[in-house]
């Protein structure tokens, strides 16, 4: 084992902790907990819904550790994928006019995380980056890109939502992902 | 229509999580064998897998982590200090009797509680018998059906969750605890049924050792 496990990448840290490693684990949460809290605040709106989100997520990836497999993503791309799952999961419990209001709804009790380490600043920085991409989207791509990641709606219920035919919402996805891709592969924005 | 055509438009629904069970399945056994649509899919990915990036980053409740760490490590758990600092000053101290003696090897004593200000009338003492420890309590309030009390065990500077407890007539609860000799302190905090991972309060028993 190395000196510093904070010197290690992801990969290998989630190695460590497939071998059943706390500390590896809590360096996991140090690096991507605040990414995982704030992807569960943004489809959840609450805090509580939000803790208990990351709280289950990551005991699950704790639990099934051994699922973890390098070649079909980063760890932080897994990890953030199970918190979504999880998040949507129990958006889909609650009534739609909830899961609406908090998709798209901006939440006034959010505030930023301060700036503590490079690696923060590099996050916003992606975040500021990311969030650019998206809202440069036309208004009907970016909402229908919303109320699916965010909202959890399948393709037919944001048809009837919109009242548009499910082909036009699919297009707007797929128009939409297609633009963000190549802004964010460009450095357009 | 061929089985692309059906399928070419799922791509970046698939990705965003907005094809039902249904159309996810037959989406899935089609991208397997449709290089075309995989190719969509690779390209596509990465917008969708940014999309966690584009919302505002927020610092994770303090609590969270110790929360989590609780459940993936067993071993006693580091809390902050001041919880305790700050009990201290909310306890009465009442006198705290030791009564050390050897019975067989093992040591024996008995240390007086210490009790919130909240509870006038309720007390209690620490019972130690070698590895066998016995927290018993008196006039303790009766917290209803939704609050238990539990016990929380200090190593340290890091606080044990032990086990929760409800009292009996006359408000009396007798804990048995596991093997106190390697611990620094036996406290009690008012929690919800279930029990909690990092004590929610001030202890209201102390029981220094």
């Amino acid at each position: 084992m190395a000196q510093d496990i904070r010197d290690l990448a992801d990969e290998e840290v989630m190695q460590l902790v497939q071998r059943e490693d706390p500390r590896a684990f809590e360096l996991l949460y140090d690096r991507h907990g605040g990414a995982a809290y704030s992807l569960a605040y943004r489809i959840t709106g609450r805090q509580a819904a939000a803790e208990d989100v990351v709280q289950e997520a990551l005991l699950s990836i704790w639990r099934n550790r051994l699922r973890y497999d390098q070649t079909r993503g980063s760890v932080r791309t897994w990890i953030l994928g199970i918190v979504h799952n999880r998040a949507i999961d129990g958006l889909r419990r609650s009534s739609v006019h909830d899961r609406r209001r908090a998709t798209l709804e901006v939440v006034e009790e959010r505030f930023e995380a301060k700036e503590r380490t490079d690696v923060e600043v590099a996050r916003r920085e992606e975040a500021r980056s990311v969030r650019g991409a998206l809202e440069t989207l036309p208004a009907e791509q970016r909402k229908t890109i919303e109320l699916a990641y965010f909202g959890g709606f399948s393709h037919t219920q944001i048809a009837e939502m919109l009242h548009e035919p499910v082909g036009t919402v699919k297009g707007r996805m797929r128009l939409g992902l297609e633009k963000m891709r190549r802004q964010l592969a460009g450095g357009v924005v | 229509m061929t089985e692309h055509e059906r399928h070419r438009d799922d791509v970046a629904a698939y990705l965003l999580g907005a094809l039902n069970e249904d159309e996810r399945g037959a989406f899935e056994r089609h991208l397997r064998e449709c290089d075309e649509c995989q190719d969509e899919f690779d390209r596509l990915q990465p917008a969708a897998e940014a999309l966690p990036a584009s919302v505002q980053q927020l610092p994770p409740p303090p609590g969270l982590k110790a929360r989590l760490m609780a459940e993936v490590d067993p071993r006693p758990r580091r809390i902050p200090r001041a919880p305790l600092a700050v009990a201290a000053a909310t306890l009465i101290a009442l006198a705290v009797a030791f009564g050390v003696s050897q019975l067989g090897g093992d040591e024996s004593r008995t240390v007086t509680a210490t009790v919130a200000k909240a509870m006038p009338r309720a007390g209690g003492q620490l019972d130690i018998q070698g590895q066998h420890a016995t927290l018993r309590l008196h006039d303790m309030p009766d917290l209803g059906s939704t609050r238990v009390y539990q016990v929380w065990l200090q190593h340290g500077d890091r606080m044990v969750p032990a086990r929760t407890f409800e009292v009996g007539p006359g408000g009396t609860g007798d804990v048995r605890l596991p093997d106190v000799r390697k611990t620094d302190g036996v406290f009690v905090t008012r929690e919800d049924r279930g029990g909690a991972r990092v004590p929610s309060e001030d202890p209201i028993v102390s029981v220094p050792l």
